[in-house]
């Protein structure tokens, strides 16, 4: 499977694009991208998968980070802003 | 807010023309753009199954795309018969069988564009090979359970046959080795992401404006329109079942329920909400079956042999259900979501069942791979089934809870 990178929006703001990735992909994924996200962190993944607009956001939660929206980009795209 | 005592005459008229124009506005938009509760989408769909079995048959949806794959094999002059014999080699649009599996395509297609969820989402070629990977075996595996999980665990099960709580065995561990999979690969993907090293990037913003909900009005308004074309033809069975396909198609994509989900969930994450939810819709299913059949109507339908194969065949299926991202159900929504991985599983699962005939030599349910249909009724008697398959649901859910009560040990 391809590489997943992160990028830099500004000192503590990150975004990770997970577009194209079928669910359950980004809800296997999120975990382990949130630990890495430094302290302090916003992230915003990248998703086009209807599901993850959910269980993103569900696991998020329950592992203890903020979910701070969900919101829709274009047509079957979404942004889950999640902070550390 | 409004004083509606001081109304009077034409005002109250325009008052009460409003309230009454808000609400549908605000149910409907409710209804296709919000995501369901699970518990309806389950809910749902045991219903409407029920009232399709009323009307002619229940769920299953494999079976017929076997015979696409026959269908296309004599098309490039291959001779070959369709593996499951209730479902002949015909061609596809006279096939009322066909008719739910189209309509679950168009029906998810609808739902996804009035949402606007519609995209077509493609994929790189390793997405595409396992998604390749997933169609074969969900095509091995569907000729060997029979038939997927839809019809050959949650209807059959329901329909009181004994392959249903046997193929749940397979397909529980088959979902776990293909969820474990799955897992490998994201592990894989994440290894080099590194945030200190992220390059710079614009944030994204968001577009407000499509045509996608005007163009999902469209789909359903061509859909009717089929049915009564299909009507007036004579062949009111295909329009009617293409109306529960549509039913179908529409549940579960607004519900999101997800028959992979409810097997995967249980093992890879220990969470069994999912599953749980099915449990109970086919509690509320298995009475519905139970009093039709014990009435004589229909009592031999669903009931497919039972034996090893159905637990060797449900492990096949399992996996492949996981990498092509969907079961036989899953895969029809997902490539009328615009998922092309699912197109690609559809197509090869198409291929691998439908020569299943010229591979074996015998059809589904002959000779030595298979065991005999166990209608449970008939072994039992009505109570002895009744108890069995509430036994076999609460066995299920205990055993989910025993499964979640070892979430804390990750931790």
């Amino acid at each position: 499977m391809k590489e997943l990178k992160a990028i830099k929006i500004n000192e503590n703001h990150f975004e990770v694009d997970m577009r194209g990735w079928m669910c359950p992909y980004p809800k296997y994924a999120v975990e382990t991208i949130l630990e890495r996200l430094p302290a302090g962190g916003f992230l915003d993944l990248l998703v086009d998968c209807p599901s993850a607009t959910k269980d993103v956001p569900d696991l998020a939660q329950k592992l203890g980070y903020d979910v701070q929206k969900v919101e829709i980009l274009r047509d079957g795209e979404w942004k889950i802003c999640l902070y550390k | 807010m409004i004083n509606k005592t001081v109304l009077n005459g034409r005002d109250k008229q325009i008052y009460v023309w409003q309230y009454v124009w808000q609400s549908i506005r605000g149910d409907w938009l409710k209804v296709f753009t919000e995501p369901w509760p699970i518990g309806a989408g389950a809910v749902a769909l045991t219903i409407t199954n029920l009232f399709m079995f009323m009307y002619a048959r229940a769920l299953g949806v494999f079976p017929q795309m076997a015979m696409w794959g026959s269908w296309l094999y004599n098309l490039a002059g291959l001779k070959t018969e369709s593996p499951f014999t209730p479902y002949p080699v015909k061609p596809i649009y006279l096939d009322m069988h066909s008719m739910i599996d189209i309509g679950i395509i168009a029906g998810a297609l609808g739902a996804a564009l009035v949402a606007r969820e519609f995209k077509i989402r493609k994929e790189d070629w390793r997405g595409y090979l396992w998604g390749a990977a997933g169609g074969i075996l969900m095509g091995f595996g569907t000729v060997l359970m029979p038939p997927c999980n839809v019809g050959g665990f949650w209807v059959a099960t329901m329909a009181f046959s004994l392959s249903g709580p046997l193929s749940a065995v397979g397909l529980l561990l088959g979902a776990y080795a293909g969820g474990s999979i799955l897992q490998h690969q994201i592990r894989t993907a994440l290894q080099k992401l590194d945030f200190s090293t992220a390059p710079k990037g614009e944030k994204k913003a968001a577009e407000s404006f499509s045509h996608q909900p005007r163009w999902g009005g469209a789909i359903f308004f061509l859909t009717l329109l089929v049915a009564v074309i299909y009507y007036f033809k004579g062949m009111p069975k295909n329009a009617g079942l293409f109306l529960f396909g549509i039913l179908f198609g529409l549940i579960i994509q607004r519900s999101r329920i997800c028959f992979v989900a409810a097997f995967r969930e249980i093992l890879v994450s220990r969470d069994g909400k999912v599953m749980k939810w099915l449990l109970f819709s086919m509690a509320i299913g298995a009475m519905g079956f139970a009093l039709l059949k014990a009435h004589g109507y229909q009592p031999e339908h669903m009931v497919f042999p039972a034996g090893w194969h159905n637990i060797v065949g449900g492990f096949i299926f399992g996996i492949g259900m996981v990498l092509a991202g969907g079961c036989g159900v899953g895969v029809l929504v997902r490539s009328g979501e615009g998922y092309t991985r699912s197109w690609v599983a559809i197509l090869t699962a198409m291929l691998t069942s439908g020569a299943w005939v010229h591979i074996y030599g015998q059809k589904v349910g002959e000779e030595w791979l298979y065991g005999k249909p166990v209608y449970l009724p008939q072994l039992w008697g009505w109570g002895g089934a009744l108890a069995f398959i509430y036994g076999f649901l609460l066995l299920f859910y205990l055993f989910i809870l025993w499964v979640e009560a070892g979430k804390h040990e990750r931790a």
